[in-house]
């Protein structure tokens, strides 16, 4: 019985030939082997989010009216709402916090170089949309710190020359935050970027899936032939041990630190003091800080915001900058990952001093 | 390899511990969400309104409250007294009217009648409406799940 529905659905479906695919699939083994896992940590994260995500929106009502109400309704009357809710919150800085781990150990390993250009971009689109989802998530609550963090967050596009002001209305939904915008982030946030998230993911996967696993250059290069396990099962057993470990993390800290929720954000309100984005916007907010008002003639917002785009237009070309073979260092490349970090860093401590 | 008098080989046994801590596991992360999933339904266990919204009521009408997310049904007889129903049918749960003339409640989604102390005298409803119970406490009314005291 069983085997005649396998054989039903194989003719089908034709399943095991990825099956077939997996089980030969292998993964190099040395000793940069670890940041391998933090693609499927990544991916554990976002399920998480898709999850209780779902969840929310059962109970969650996107209007100005009810938004900050419903949210408090998920926190106090829902059964087990606050944890869901939490388990939202965090997921969403443990994934990005991934993310981050994951392009920096891809960028200083070299990885993305010839013929991995279009996993790096499509790495960087997903990024993108990672922060985006970060950004109109935030709003949702629509609390006073969230509302003021929106109002900035979508003001500095207004500092990009020609089209600047025109997209600050698009994300906005007209000339100021309102209720359009918190309908329009909450359709973003719940159908516009999942369906670019997938489309992209899959893009992702499928190249690594064609490519095999990148293997650093100097392991490469020592002479005997790399180790490999096996994807299915030694591979997805090890990861497996991981999420578990990662789960019990992200489930503690969601019970014992449980985000806040503030009184319904007030348009005429003034905004209330030490308004902070995500800590992952920190560093950005932290230097557009620091420029001043005028540098010569220019404002030194549209600068900032000028060099914010110009850096991350390099970065999104790194494989086209860095298109030495294989065997060729690139330090400068290398170095800049390293300065990035200490950078970061440093901003995001100074923003909360 | 299986030992004497053993039920299971190894491998069942670690397969099966191993199994079950995973199903363990499973079940312990699907309870939360089917917790969160259905929310209970409190019904509230009693409603005060101000008794001025319904003093003037003419006899052989009825007038709409809110029992909890129900629709109530607050009805005056003929000798000023009242009785109070929960308003929905008690075939599918649509929401009755009542009409005075015939002195009857109706559900229009499937042509239920029920008399005017909501007895279901035709159509499909299989029960008399629901009553609920009223009380007179100066300027409320209170009206109860149960009768706690006489109602009036």
């Amino acid at each position: 019985m069983r085997n005649g529905i396998q054989s039903w659905l194989e003719e089908r479906f034709g399943i095991s030939e990825i099956a077939r695919f997996l089980t030969h699939k292998k993964v190099p083994l040395h000793k940069h082997t670890v940041w391998y896992y933090t693609g499927s940590a990544i991916l554990l994260f976002f399920t998480i989010q898709v999850i209780t995500g779902f969840m929310l929106i059962l109970y969650y009502k996107p209007t100005l009216e009810m938004a900050n109400e419903s949210v408090g309704r998920i926190m106090t009357e829902v059964p087990l709402g606050w944890i869901i809710r939490s388990v939202h919150s965090w997921s969403a800085s443990f994934m990005i916090a991934f993310v981050f781990v994951h392009l920096l150990s891809i960028w200083i390993t070299k990885s993305y170089r010839r013929p991995r250009e279009l996993t790096w971009m499509s790495g960087v689109v997903l990024l993108l949309i990672s922060l985006f989802f970060g950004f109109t998530g935030y709003l949702l609550p629509w609390d006073a710190l969230s509302f003021s963090a929106t109002k900035v967050g979508t003001d500095i596009p207004r500092a990009i020359p020609v089209v600047g002001a025109w997209i600050t209305n698009l994300l906005r939904g007209g000339e100021d935050v309102t209720g359009d915008t918190l309908t329009r982030f909450y359709g973003i946030h719940v159908c516009i970027l999942p369906v670019f998230l997938f489309i992209l993911l899959g893009i992702h996967i499928y190249l690594i899936q064609k490519q095999g696993m990148s293997v650093p250059f100097e392991e490469e290069s020592k002479g005997e032939k790399v180790k490999e396990i096996p994807f299915w099962p030694n591979f997805v057993y090890r990861e497996m041990i991981i999420w578990l470990v990662l789960v019990g993390i992200l489930f503690s800290v969601a019970i014992f630190l449980p985000p806040s929720l503030e009184t319904r954000a007030d348009l005429m309100a003034p905004a209330p003091e030490g308004i902070k984005p995500e800590w992952y916007f920190l560093f950005l907010f932290q230097t557009l800080k620091i420029f001043p008002a005028k540098i010569l003639f220019i404002s030194g917002e549209i600068v900032a915001v000028l060099l914010m785009i110009f850096a991350g237009i390099l970065f999104f070309f790194l494989p086209f900058l860095d298109n030495k073979p294989i065997q060729r260092k690139g330090k400068f490349i290398t170095a800049a990952a390293y300065v990035f970090i200490v950078y970061a860093l440093i901003m995001t401590i100074w923003s909360l001093l | 390899m299986r030992l004497k008098h053993s039920l299971f080989t190894r491998r069942q046994f670690l397969n099966g511990v191993l199994g079950g801590w995973l199903g363990a596991l499973l079940a312990s992360f699907l309870y939360p969400i089917v917790k969160f999933i259905f929310p209970p339904y409190r019904e509230p266990d009693e409603v005060i309104l101000p008794f001025s919204d319904f003093e003037d009521m003419p006899s052989n009408s009825v007038k709409n409250f809110a029992w909890g997310s129900k629709m109530g049904i607050l009805k005056k007889n003929d000798d000023g007294s009242y009785r109070v129903f929960v308003g929905v049918c008690t075939h599918l749960d649509c929401n009755v009217t009542y009409l005075p003339d015939q002195r009857k409640f109706f559900c229009a989604c499937h042509d239920g009648w029920y008399d005017d102390s909501g007895l279901n005298i035709g159509g499909p409803p299989p029960k008399p409406l629901r009553r609920l119970f009223l009380v007179i406490e100066g300027d409320n009314l209170i009206i109860r799940k149960e009768s706690i005291e006489q109602e009036s």
